[in-house]
C-alpha cells in the first residue's frame, strides 16, 4: 500500500495537539510515526465488513489471484483468461482475493487490581504508571496501529462483567473517539471473573476477529475456561499481562495486614524470607502456566511490566510477543 | 537453696501481666495489594502446619516466662544451704611477698592472678558468711576486718600490692586463727599464694586451704651485695656480690655496677643450674663528702623475677676523724697524720695543751706528755698515750726489749707486722685495774705489756685509751711498714670506727628510730629525679620499709643513706619444693574452680540475658511470634 507522506504527517500533527494533553495516554508524534509502521498480526483470514488492505476469504477485485472457475453468462468478460482460452478451448474466469477490514478489540479488565499502585517502592525506583493506565496506553498504541490499517476497532471494559463497548470505528479520524473512551473509563468493582466477561463478548460480537486481552489475570476462578471458549468461537486472541514488579518480588516485611484491592479483604501476614520465597515461587507457576497454555493453544502471551518503559513495550515486547510486526 | 532477698518473690505478680501482654493482638501495618490469590494460597500449606505455629507462640510464651524467672531468681539471691545454714567467716590471706611479683608463661604477675581470684572470692560476702582479708609478706596486717560489705572489701584489695619484702605465712594463718577463734559457724582460712609452706598438710584447728596462684619457674637473683673499705686503702672500698641461680639451666649475662647512677663496671657471668657464686669488685672508689655513695648492682639478662635482680648498697663517706697531736716535735707523725686522709689533725705545744681543747676532737695523741694531775677515770676524750702513760708500773724501763706476741686479732694489729723491730728501751708498763674497762695488750715482750689499750665498757659514752710504752724515735719503727698501719688503726679505733653504721637493711626488717631521728618512707632509685617535693618521713618509733631501694634518714650529724634489699633466697625461689618447673605446683594448693566460683545469682542474670538475646534473635527470624 502506497502511503502519502505529505498527508500522513498532516494527520500526525492533527492528533498530536490532543494526544499530547490527554492524560494518561501521553503519546508524543514521533511515537505516533514509529506506530503507523507497524501493523497487526492475524494468523488467520477473517470475513470483513468493507474493502480495505487485510487479505479476506472473500473473492473481489484485488490484484491477488485467487482461482478459476468456468465462465457463466452474465460474468465479466473483462475476467476471462484468454490465455488459457487458447490453449485449451475452453472460458476459464480468473478469481481474485478480496482485501478487506478486519475486526479488532481490545478487552480491558477494569477492575480494582488493575487500578491498584504498590504503596512500597524501592529508595530508587522509577514512578510507575498504575496497571490499568499502562493497559489504556497499549491499547491506544494498538489500537492506532489498528486505525492506521483501516480495520475496525472497539474497546471493551469488563471486570465481574462486560460492560458497554465503544462501538467499532474505523480510520485514523477515530482515534479522538478511541482516546475519550479511553479517558472516560468507568471505576467498575467486584472480583475479575473473567469467564462470564468474555461469554458475553462472544455471544455480543457478529463477526470474529482480533481479541486483545488486557489484565493481570487475577481470576480467583482461573482463566484457561474463558480464553479456550473464545477460541472456540473462532476468535484469533492476543493475551498481554499487565503486571507491576511489586507484584512478582514484592518487599513486605514484617507483620502485615493485607488489603486485596478488589474486595477489600483482609489477610494477615508475617512476611519473612521463607513466606516470600514460596509467594516467589507461587507467582512464578502462574505465570508459566499462562504462558504455557497460551502456547498450547496458539494464543500469543506477552507481559507487560509497569517497570518497563511505554515505547519499549509496545515496539519491543509485543513484537517479540508476535502481536505485531 | 536459701533465699536472700525473699522479698523479690513478690514481683511474681507480674507473670500474669506477661502472660497478659502476650495475649494482645498483635498491631499489624496494613498494605493494600491488588490480590490475595497467592498470599492465601502460600497461607494454606502454612495451615497445614498449624500444630507448629501454635508450638512456636507457645515457645515464644515460654522463653518470655522463663526470662522473667531468671531475673526473679537473680533479684532473690539464691544461696546454697550448707554456705548459710550456720553462717560463715572466711579469712582470706594474700600473699604480697616479693615472690608474687615474679611474672607468669604470659606476663601475667602472679599477685595479679592471685588478687584476681580473692575478688571471685569476696563475690561470696553476703550477710550470713562475713569475711576478713589480711596481706601477708614480713609481718601479717590485717586491711579489712571481718565484714559483709563487699565493696569495702574489695577497695581493701585494691590498695594491696606486692611488696619487696620476704617473710612467712605461718604468722599469717596464726593471726587468722585468731581473728576467728571467737567466731561461730563455719569457718575457713583461704591462703592464695604461689608457694604453700612446707607443712602445708599438717593439721591444724582450722581448715587451711592453699589457692595456687603460680606455676614454678626458673630464676636468677643477687642474694648478697655489700661494701667495705679496703684496709690497706681506706679511699677505696671493696663490693661483694653473690648471685645464685634458682633454676634448672644454665644462667648468663652481664651483672652491671653502677655508682650514683653512673656505670661504674660489668662483668659477665655464668651460672649452672643451683649454683651461687661470689664475684669481689676490689677497687671501688669511695665517695667524696658531697656524694650520696649509691651503689647498684643489676642483672641484665630478664627472669621471671625482676625484684631481685638489682640490689643496692651505700658507699657511706666517712668524715675525717679529728686528732690532736700534743707534742714538742715528732717528725714522724706529724708526717703520717698529714697523709692519712682519713685524718683531720691539728699540733699543740705540750705547754698550750688543756682539756677543754681536748674535748673537741675524736682522739688525742700526748706524745711523751702526761698532763699534770691526768685522772683516767674522769677523763672524757680518747686518748694515745706515747712513752709517758699512766699505766707506769714504777719500775725501771725495759733495755733493748723485744717483741715476744702480738694480738693479730685485735683491730689496732690489722695487717701490721713487727718482727723484727728494733727497740732501744721502753717504760715498764702494766695492766690497769680500772673496774668497768677491758683492758688488753695487743703487743707483749713476754711479761710486759709493749702496747695497752682499754674500752669502757656498759651504757654512757664510750671510751677509748692506748698506750704505747716505746718512744718512737728510739726504735727503727718509723722505718717500717708497720708504723703507718700500727699508728692509723691505733688512731681510727680510737676515733670509734669500729662501730660503723649500719648502711643496709633487709626489706621487712624493722629499723628502730631514735627521738632526734627520721626517715623517709618512699625509697629513692639511681636515675630518677630527686624531687623537690619534701619526702613524707617517719620520726620516732619503728620504720618498716617493703620496697627495696636507698631510703634517707636524717639524723643530728646530717642525712645518711639507708639501702634495703630483698636478698632472700626463699623468695628468689620459684621452683616449687620437689616439683620441677612448668608442672603442678604443690600438691596442696587447689585449683581455683572449687572455690572462686561466681554467686547464683549472677549465672541466672548471664542466662537471662543469654536467652533474651536467643529470643530476640529468633523473634527477628521469625521464628516466635
Amino acid at each position: 500500500m502506497m502511503h502519502n507522506p505529505i498527508a500522513d504527517r498532516a494527520k500526525t500533527a492533527q492528533f498530536t495537539g490532543v494526544l499530547e494533553t490527554t492524560r494518561p495516554l501521553l503519546f508524543d508524534s514521533t511515537f505516533l510515526s514509529k506506530l503507523e509502521q507497524l501493523y497487526l498480526l492475524s494468523k488467520k483470514l477473517f470475513r470483513g465488513a468493507h474493502r480495505a488492505e487485510r487479505r479476506s476469504r472473500q473473492i473481489g477485485s484485488s490484484l491477488e489471484f485467487a482461482d478459476y472457475r468456468n465462465y457463466t453468462a452474465g460474468d465479466d468478460l473483462r475476467s476471462i483468461d484468454w490465455n488459457i482460452y487458447g490453449r485449451l478451448d475452453r472460458l476459464f474466469i480468473k478469481l481474485f482475493e478480496q482485501e478487506q477490514d478486519l475486526d479488532i478489540s481490545f478487552l480491558i479488565d477494569a477492575s480494582g487490581s488493575m487500578r491498584w499502585t504498590p504503596e512500597i517502592r524501592e529508595p530508587f525506583d522509577q514512578p510507575r504508571l498504575p496497571k490499568f493506565d499502562q493497559a489504556r496506553r497499549i491499547a491506544a498504541s494498538l489500537a492506532y496501529i489498528g486505525l492506521a490499517n483501516l480495520d475496525r476497532v472497539n474497546i471493551h471494559y469488563f471486570a465481574s462483567r462486560l460492560e458497554e463497548d465503544m462501538g467499532f470505528c474505523r480510520g485514523k479520524s477515530q482515534f479522538h473517539k478511541v482516546l475519550d473512551f479511553l479517558r472516560e473509563a468507568p471505576e467498575l468493582e467486584g472480583e475479575t471473573r473473567l469467564l462470564p466477561s468474555l461469554r458475553t463478548f462472544a455471544q455480543r460480537m457478529k463477526r470474529r476477529g482480533l481479541v486483545f486481552l488486557l489484565s493481570d489475570f487475577f481470576d480467583p476462578q482461573g482463566v484457561e475456561e474463558g480464553l479456550a471458549m473464545l477460541r472456540y468461537h473462532q476468535f484469533e486472541v492476543h493475551l498481554i499481562q499487565i503486571l507491576d514488579p511489586a507484584e512478582i518480588r514484592p518487599g513486605a516485611a514484617g507483620d502485615l495486614r493485607l488489603i486485596e484491592s478488589e474486595t477489600g479483604t483482609a489477610f494477615e501476614i508475617t512476611a519473612n524470607d521463607s513466606l516470600l520465597n514460596r509467594y516467589h515461587a507461587e507467582i512464578d507457576a502462574f505465570l508459566a502456566r499462562l504462558a504455557t497454555f497460551s502456547l498450547e493453544n496458539g494464543i500469543s502471551y506477552a507481559q507487560a511490566s509497569t517497570g518497563v518503559s511505554f515505547e519499549d513495550l509496545v515496539l519491543r515486547v509485543l513484537r517479540d510477543g508476535r502481536m505485531i510486526q | 537453696m536459701t533465699f536472700l532477698n525473699l522479698w523479690a518473690a513478690g514481683f511474681v505478680a507480674l507473670a500474669p501481666v506477661i502472660v497478659l501482654l502476650y495475649l494482645l493482638k498483635l498491631k499489624r501495618r496494613s498494605q493494600t495489594v491488588s490480590t490475595l490469590m497467592f498470599w492465601q494460597r502460600v497461607l494454606q500449606e502454612s495451615r497445614r502446619r498449624a500444630f507448629f505455629q501454635k508450638l512456636r507462640q507457645f515457645l515464644s510464651l515460654l522463653l518470655h516466662l522463663l526470662i522473667f524467672a531468671l531475673i526473679l531468681g537473680a533479684l532473690m539471691r539464691p544461696v546454697f544451704d550448707r554456705f548459710v545454714r550456720k553462717g560463715g567467716s572466711t579469712v582470706l590471706i594474700l600473699d604480697t611477698r616479693a615472690r608474687m611479683q615474679a611474672a607468669e608463661s604470659d606476663e601475667t604477675p602472679r599477685f595479679a592472678r592471685a588478687r584476681a581470684q580473692a575478688a571471685g572470692l569476696i563475690r561470696q560476702t553476703s550477710g550470713a558468711r562475713q569475711m576478713a582479708l589480711i596481706s601477708a609478706n614480713a609481718t601479717p596486717v590485717v586491711v579489712t576486718p571481718f565484714t559483709d560489705d563487699e565493696k569495702a572489701l574489695r577497695q581493701g584489695l585494691d590498695s594491696l600490692a606486692p611488696t619487696d619484702a620476704g617473710g612467712d605465712i605461718e604468722p599469717s594463718i596464726e593471726l587468722a586463727e585468731y581473728l576467728l577463734a571467737s567466731r561461730k559457724g563455719e569457718r575457713r582460712i583461704v591462703v592464695l599464694t604461689d608457694h604453700a609452706p612446707g607443712d602445708a598438710g599438717r593439721k591444724r584447728p582450722l581448715p587451711v586451704t592453699y589457692v595456687a596462684c603460680g606455676r614454678a619457674s626458673d630464676n636468677v637473683a643477687i642474694t648478697r651485695f655489700a661494701t667495705r673499705p679496703l684496709l690497706n686503702s681506706p679511699e677505696t672500698s671493696e663490693v661483694l656480690l653473690e648471685m645464685a641461680n634458682f633454676g634448672r639451666k644454665p644462667a648468663k649475662g652481664n651483672v652491671e655496677i653502677s655508682f650514683d647512677g653512673k656505670l661504674l663496671d660489668v662483668k659477665p657471668y655464668l651460672l649452672g643450674a643451683g649454683e651461687r657464686r661470689l664475684e669481689i669488685f676490689p677497687t671501688v672508689p669511695r665517695p667524696s663528702a658531697h656524694a650520696r655513695g649509691w651503689l647498684s648492682a643489676r642483672l641484665d639478662a630478664p627472669d621471671a623475677l625482676p625484684v631481685d635482680n638489682i640490689a643496692y648498697a651505700v658507699l657511706s663517706a666517712q668524715p675525717p676523724s679529728r686528732v690532736l697531736l700534743v707534742t714538742k716535735g715528732n717528725w714522724f707523725l706529724e708526717k703520717l697524720l698529714a697523709a692519712d686522709q682519713g685524718v683531720s689533725s691539728e699540733l699543740v705545744e705540750p705547754d698550750a695543751f688543756n682539756p677543754a681543747l681536748a674535748s673537741k676532737f675524736d682522739a688525742v695523741i700526748l706524745d711523751q706528755f702526761l698532763p699534770p694531775g691526768f685522772d683516767l677515770a674522769s677523763a672524757q676524750q680518747n686518748f694515745l698515750f706515747i712513752k709517758a702513760t699512766p699505766f707506769g708500773d714504777g719500775q725501771t724501763p725495759l733495755d733493748q726489749p723485744l717483741i715476744s706476741d702480738t694480738d693479730a686479732q685485735h683491730p689496732v694489729m690489722r695487717l701490721v707486722n713487727l718482727q723484727n723491730i728494733t727497740m732501744l728501751r721502753a717504760a715498764s708498763l702494766a695492766l690497769p685495774k680500772l673496774a668497768g674497762w677491758n683492758w688488753q695488750a695487743p703487743i707483749r715482750s713476754f711479761d710486759h705489756p709493749m702496747m695497752i689499750t682499754g674500752e669502757r665498757l656498759g651504757a654512757g659514752a664510750s671510751r677509748r685509751v692506748a698506750a704505747l710504752a716505746i718512744d718512737i724515735t728510739d726504735s727503727d719503727l718509723p722505718l717500717r711498714v708497720a708504723f703507718p698501719l700500727l699508728m692509723s688503726n691505733t688512731i681510727h679505733w680510737l676515733a670509734g670506727e669500729q662501730t660503723a653504721e649500719i648502711a643496709g637493711a633487709l626489706a621487712g626488717a624493722t629499723i628502730p628510730l631514735e627521738a632526734n631521728e627520721s626517715i623517709s618512707t618512699e625509697p629513692e632509685f639511681p636515675g630518677t629525679p630527686s624531687s623537690n617535693e619534701k619526702p613524707k618521713a617517719v620520726r620516732s618509733g619503728f620504720f618498716q620499709p617493703l620496697r627495696n631501694g636507698f631510703y634517707r634518714i636524717n639524723r643530728p650529724d646530717g642525712a645518711h643513706w639507708l639501702a634495703v634489699n630483698t636478698f632472700d633466697a626463699a623468695e628468689s625461689d620459684l621452683r616449687a619444693p620437689d616439683s620441677p618447673p612448668d608442672e603442678s605446683p604443690h600438691p596442696s594448693l587447689l585449683p581455683l574452680a572449687n572455690l572462686a566460683s561466681w554467686p547464683i545469682w549472677q549465672y541466672l542474670a548471664i542466662a537471662a540475658f543469654a536467652l533474651f538475646a536467643g529470643e530476640w534473635w529468633l523473634f527477628h527470624r521469625r521464628r516466635t511470634e
